[in-house]
């Protein structure tokens, strides 16, 4: 099963096994990552399920769409390699890819 | 202590996670009637709906937390409680608590229809019913949808296909009441289903698989109700608490009984940002009320001060509402374009709701606004856009 590498808020590593075809949040969720609160389940609605991916992924993920955009920009800190979590779905091609949790979410 | 959480929904779940974070001292004992694992109920109704994916993917607790030691499982429905002497009982046995917390939910509301057989006959409350709907849906044509909420109009925009008449109707004067007049012509602008309000339903005819109407016969192989809910308060006025509109709880989320409290959809509470006490339906509600009770069970208790928020998707839209309004106040329309929607709500010159279609900048500023104290009207229709007045608030 291809994984995630996820570094929580205490700066732990911990790697996160997916299905293709999952989204981040529905991986990382399940496997209790602290620092992610999805607080609207994936809805695209709370900004809290903030993460920061590995900038050398880039050329393998879809870009935000203007409503994860607009949601990204009130998150604390947004960078510009900053994704919701639930919006970002993976595929085989994701496997290793490494992300850190937001610090904060709100 | 003891704790027994009735319910393992949205709010229940939300508490359970809370307090596990905050090393709460002592056994949760959860009972879920429905056997299902927790789950989400959102996406019952939107993309869940459309996709192939199972239930896994509605997952609403963690595993950690939902495999943490302090926690028992009890897949049984409570049916009675006596909280005078910390006893909760299901058909099975009786259980000893020191402190009950009811988070039980609404159910969908029933109408008889004469003639209207069971096998066609859907809700869409549970992860049940959704399995059951999908199930049904590919050799229905003709799906009527009985009610006028969010819920209606969702479903006719996740069951939309070509090989498939959708019709929604309502027995009210006007489809969402919840909204804007404004906001509502738009989210019905976007429905590919038709649509009838002042309708009165008879009886089915099974010969002509209709639905008798004063609007003629609405042809129908499959129907959802989504006439609205109706909260689970049996068990709770069984020993004097609460009515058939909630279970009463002040802003601790603390019945008048000093062992019982009520989370979630089916607690009736002051709400501060509207002024008044009333029972919300949402995810909001249930993780500020949750988080609330939380705080109080951990031994550090905050009244719940929360701004409510909304969210749903209508198809191709999706509609945010920061904020909470009552039915009767104002609407001013702040930004309409062929893409983008806001509505202010409004008492005078204080803002109430902010109604956003596809519009999250605008419904996140007006969150963050709500927080910082009251919005004034004219300070916003002044600014132009909700992000604006904030922008100029921060400066
Ligand atoms: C299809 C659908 C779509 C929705 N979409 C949105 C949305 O887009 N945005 C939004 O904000 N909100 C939405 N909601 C509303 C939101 O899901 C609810 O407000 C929320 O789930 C309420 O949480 P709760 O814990 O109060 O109740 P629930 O999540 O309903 O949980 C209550 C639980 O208690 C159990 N129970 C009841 N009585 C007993 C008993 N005697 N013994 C044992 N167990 C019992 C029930 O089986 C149930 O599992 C939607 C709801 C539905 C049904
Ligand atoms: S879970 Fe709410 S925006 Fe991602």
């Amino acid at each position: 099963m291809p994984q995630l590498n996820c570094i929580d808020p205490h700066e732990q590593v911990i790697k996160v096994k997916f299905d293709p075809g999952e989204t981040i949040l529905q991986a990382t969720y399940r496997a209790g990552v602290v620092g992610i609160l999805a607080e609207c389940g994936g809805g695209c609605s709370c900004a809290t399920c903030h993460v920061i991916l590995d900038h050398t992924w880039d050329g393998t993920l879809v870009g935000p769409s203007t409503q994860e955009a607009d949601m990204l920009s009130f998150a604390v800190d947004p960078t510009p390699h900053s994704r919701l979590a639930c919006q970002v779905e993976l595929s085989d091609k994701h496997d290793g890819l490494s992300l850190t949790v937001a610090k904060r979410q709100y | 202590m003891r704790l027994g959480i009735i319910g393992a929904g949205q709010s229940s779940c939300t508490l359970i996670a809370e307090l596990v974070r905050g090393q709460f001292e002592g056994e949760i004992l959860v009972f879920n009637g429905e056997l299902n694992r927790p789950y989400q109920r959102p996406p019952l109704s939107k993309s869940w709906l459309k996709a192939t994916a199972d239930a896994n993917t509605l997952s609403l607790l963690p595993e950690p937390i939902e495999n943490h030691g302090s926690i028992q499982w009890v897949k049984e429905w409570v049916t009675s409680i006596h909280p005078d002497n910390g006893e909760l009982r299901t058909e099975k046995a009786s259980y000893q608590v020191d402190h009950i917390v009811l988070a039980t939910g609404t159910r969908a509301k029933q109408l008889t229809i004469e003639g209207l057989p069971i096998e066609i006959e859907h809700v869409v409350r549970t992860l049940d019913d959704a399995e059951r709907l999908k199930k049904h849906i590919d050799h229905a044509e003709n799906v009527t949808i009985i009610g006028g909420s969010f819920l209606a109009f969702e479903l006719a925009a996740s069951l939309d296909h070509p090989d498939r008449s959708i019709r929604i109707v309502a027995r009210g004067n006007r489809f969402l009441p919840q909204v804007s007049v404004k906001t509502a012509d738009r989210l019905l602008g976007s429905t590919t289903a038709s649509t009838q309000v002042d309708v009165q339903i008879d009886s089915y005819d099974a010969k002509s698989k209709s639905l008798t109407t004063n609007h003629g016969p609405v042809p129908a192989d499959l129907v959802i109700i989504a006439a609205g809910a109706v909260p689970n308060t049996e068990i709770a006025m069984r020993c004097g608490l609460g009515t058939e509109d909630g279970i009463a709880t002040d802003l601790f989320m603390q019945t008048p009984h000093p062992k019982v409290s009520a989370i979630g959809e089916v607690s009736l509470h002051h709400q501060p940002h509207l002024g008044r006490s009333e029972r919300v339906e949402s995810i909001s509600e249930a993780n500020d009320s949750a988080t609330t009770c939380a705080k109080r069970l951990l031994g550090r208790p905050e009244p719940f001060g929360a701004i409510p928020w909304f969210w749903s998707d209508q198809g191709q839209l999706k509609l945010q509402i920061a904020g909470l309004c009552a039915r009767s106040d104002d609407e001013t329309c702040l930004i309409s374009n062929d893409f983008d929607c806001v509505v202010i709500r409004h008492c005078g010159d204080r803002v109430t709701a902010v109604e956003a279609i596809n519009g999250a900048r605008e419904f996140m500023a007006a969150r963050r606004l709500f927080e910082n104290g009251a919005i004034s009207l004219s300070a916003l229709v002044e600014a132009g856009s909700v992000f604006d007045l904030l922008q100029s608030s921060r400066s």
